[in-house]
């Protein structure tokens, strides 16, 4: 492909072999733009979302200024309208009465290849994080035609090596990070130990115990953040919950909804509710991933094959609940460090969670400082839909994909003295925030809200 | 010509809205909403969703947030046009008596005010385009995202009510309310426009009128579908969600995790 010469910035594909692992077929070059017509015409026909963005934008450009892409890179293509342009020309091209006979005229184009490398370029510099359907006028949803866009390429066999790899690791151990039974029960010793030398109290995590409880950490917890897995291990424990993981499912986050919301966010979906099921369980608990909950709470309950009656809530929301009811005894004045809050786009934007993050906060630590803007107004950090890729070209990418949100960082002053802590209660938003704060030279550690939680309910102590 | 567009356009023009929009229409209403992708913070009642709606829709609520500026000049445009097309009802329906009909004035001053605010209203929805063509050719961004219509479409409302600004500042060519609702009776009634009625002699009246038809033929098969696509979307991304039930099971404070949190069901939905 002489995508060089074109200059698109691109992730590394998945080749044949990584395909056939998520039951991928790879489509030759010759039949691709015949394939993806059809299966364009699919999409448009079954979401009334997709549909309805594609005929009624116009061009007001409102959500240009409010893309943190945009923001970051100046590239014209980065400005929503023209992201979502990607699919709208073609899809006005051959399925609308404008198109057909006025291509010229309302911006409507031909398929070609190239089309395709392109918008496997763009879409796969798209955060999904919906600010553009926050501005716009009309709340039209860029991130719509991201998720119709990557589903359309999946389909042609255009994934990322990161995202198939991903996929394929999730079917075949349950987890992102491909880690076998073995190796959860002994991390989980180990993280039992470590709480011990901590703080002296003799903790639990329980591995497929029948319990009332399943809690569903995201892997990453497991290696990159493990006081997001101690703190909720303590949290439980200190109410006295009967709670388990499940070595099936040590995974809150879901692929599927960044790149096949089909048979891999389906999939993902059955194997909570099917080992809920197996463990005799009465309420799941989601752990701390952003793009996860949003799988979790607004899409799987359409995703089921059949009924889901288990109840399925967040931690943030149980932990905020007993803090009004007065359960935990929280030690605020142990948390002295500023702190401030990266509101995860898909915890404020999709799941309503910015009051809640709030009420913990506020109870855990004692120098809190909000950013601006925060909320559902929040910029993205640069990762989200996982776009963590690290190759030299995409990483630079994301990490001016994160210019804005340092620049907001810095404007809350928690860095100045290097003491700060950049709270960020999503797996993907840590994973893009640990390097952003090392190359934007911010003076702030990132951490979890649950870590925090942990912290303040069994405060460590120096004497 | 004059003949043409006077007496067989207008149905011509009226069937092709109708009927493309049902068509438009009814490929969205075809489409589902396959994921629930409410946008958050979201009201927890239907009457709540449909005052956000309302808000968006009177007020550009969103575009307020974001954008002062284009909020400024897309406002009032809309609003302005939107009084025209009252306008035209009251004043074409009531002959600009709607005042007087309410109590409010007497006959003479109704018309006046009809009159008055009919005039300044083309003033400013002409003010309020000037602004948002002169906006996608200077601010780069938007340029970058226009579409050739995008332009024809401001250009188009500019020519329409240029010639209706013409047709109220210059007296000659202007037309007084009861022709226009001789005209349209006929119209509605489907009787023949005769030769001698004052409309057909009004060249101005024609273009106007003229150029609102071709803008109704092809409203359905442009951006000018973004007003009901607003809806429309609002109504896929404004809905009400009831949160789920907090409290685990086991744990002595705060309930048994089954409806503890007055009356809201135990796992989230919409509703
Ligand atoms: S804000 Fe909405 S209508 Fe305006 S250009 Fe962006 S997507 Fe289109
Ligand atoms: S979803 Fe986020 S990253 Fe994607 S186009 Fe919209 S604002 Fe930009
Ligand atoms: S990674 Fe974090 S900030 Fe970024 S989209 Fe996910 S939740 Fe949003």
């Amino acid at each position: 492909m002489p995508l060089t010469e074109t200059g698109l910035k691109q992730p590394v594909k998945a080749n044949e072999k990584d395909l056939l692992k998520i039951n991928m077929p790879v489509i030759p070059d010759d039949q691709k733009v015949e394939v993806a017509l059809k299966h364009l015409n699919e999409l448009g026909e079954k979401f009334r979302s997709l549909m309805l963005t594609f005929e009624s934008c116009v061009k007001c450009g409102a959500c240009a200024e409010n893309c943190h892409t945009y923001l970051g890179t100046r590239d014209p293509y980065n400005i929503p309208a023209n992201r979502a342009d990607l699919l709208r020309k073609v899809y006005k091209r051959y399925f609308t009465p404008e198109g057909k006979f006025f291509p010229g005229l309302i911006g409507a184009k031909d398929l070609e290849l190239e089309d395709l490398e392109k918008m496997y370029s763009y879409f796969y510099q798209c955060n999904e994080c919906r600010r553009c359907s926050l501005v716009c006028p009309f709340g039209l949803d860029t991130c719509e035609a991201t998720m119709a866009g990557r589903q359309l390429l999946h389909w042609l066999g255009m994934v990322p090596k990161l995202h198939a790899s991903v996929g394929a690791a999730m079917a075949k151990t349950g987890n992102h990070t491909g880690l076998p039974k073995a190796a959860t029960v002994d991390t989980c010793e180990f993280l039992e130990e470590d709480i011990m030398d901590e703080i002296g109290v003799d903790i639990k995590i329980p591995v497929d115990k029948p319990a009332d409880i399943l809690y569903i950490p995201s892997s990453a917890d497991f290696m990159l953040n493990p006081n997001t897995m101690t703190g909720a291990a303590k949290f439980f424990h200190y109410l006295g919950v009967n709670w388990t993981i499940s070595s099936e499912i040590v995974e809150a986050g879901n692929f599927g909804l960044l790149f096949d919301q089909r048979a891999t966010l389906r999939a993902n979906c059955m194997r909570v509710i099917d080992e809920a099921l197996k463990l005799g369980i009465k309420k799941v608990v989601w752990g701390e991933c952003g793009h996860g909950w949003r799988a979790g709470k607004m899409y799987l309950p359409g995703m089921l094959d059949r009924p889901g009656r288990i109840p399925i809530v967040h931690i943030h929301d149980e932990v905020a609940y007993y803090i009004e009811k007065g359960a935990l005894k929280l030690n605020p004045d142990s948390i002295t460090r500023p702190v401030t809050l990266h509101d995860p786009c898909n915890f404020g934007r999709a799941c309503n969670m910015c009051d809640t993050l709030r009420k913990v906060m506020n109870a855990s630590v004692s120098n809190f400082v909000e950013m601006t803007p925060n909320r559902e107004r929040n910029f993205c950090c640069g990762g989200g839909s996982a776009i963590l890729f690290d190759d030299p070209e995409m990483y630079d990418l994301r990490i001016k994909f994160s210019a804005k949100k340092a620049e907001q960082v810095r404007a809350t002053g928690v860095d100045k003295d290097g003491e700060g802590i950049l709270c960020a209660p999503c797996s993907i938003c840590k994973a893009q925030l640990y390097p952003m704060v090392e190359e934007h030279k911010l003076g702030v550690e990132v951490k979890g809200l649950i870590d925090l939680v942990g912290l303040s309910l069994y405060p460590v102590k120096h004497d | 010509m004059t003949y043409f567009i006077l007496q067989i356009l207008p149905y011509i023009s009226v069937a092709v809205l109708t009927i493309g929009l049902l068509y438009r229409l009814g490929r969205w209403a075809s489409g589902r909403i396959v994921h629930n992708i409410t946008l958050t913070p979201a009201p927890t009642t239907q009457t709540g969703a449909v005052v956000d709606i309302a808000a968006e829709a009177i007020l550009f609520k969103s575009l307020f947030k974001a954008d002062k500026t284009l909020w400024t000049g897309s406002w009032i445009m809309h609003m302005s046009l939107f009084a025209i097309l009252g306008g035209h009802v009251m004043g074409i329906g009531l002959l600009g008596l709607q005042f007087y009909y309410i109590g409010l004035t007497s006959a003479e001053t109704s018309e006046y005010l009809s009159n008055l605010l009919g005039t300044s209203m083309g003033i400013v929805v002409l003010l309020g385009l000037l602004y948002l063509l002169y906006r996608r050719m200077a601010i780069n961004e938007v340029k970058m995202i226009s579409a050739p219509s995008d332009y024809l479409h401001l250009l188009m409302l500019i020519a329409i009510i240029t010639a209706g600004n013409l047709m109220r500042f210059v007296p000659e060519w202007g037309i007084h309310y009861e022709p226009v609702r001789d005209y349209v009776a006929h119209l509605l009634t489907f009787s023949a426009v005769t030769p001698e009625m004052e409309v057909m002699h009004k060249p101005v009246f024609v273009i106007h009128l003229l150029l609102v038809q071709v803008l109704m033929m092809y409203l359905p098969f442009s951006k000018l579908l973004h007003i009901p696509g607003m809806f429309a979307h609002r109504w896929i991304i404004n809905r009400p969600y009831v949160e789920p039930a907090p409290g685990m099971p086991g744990v002595t404070v705060g309930g048994s995790g089954h409806n503890v949190s007055g009356g809201h069901s135990a796992s989230g939905e919409v509703q």
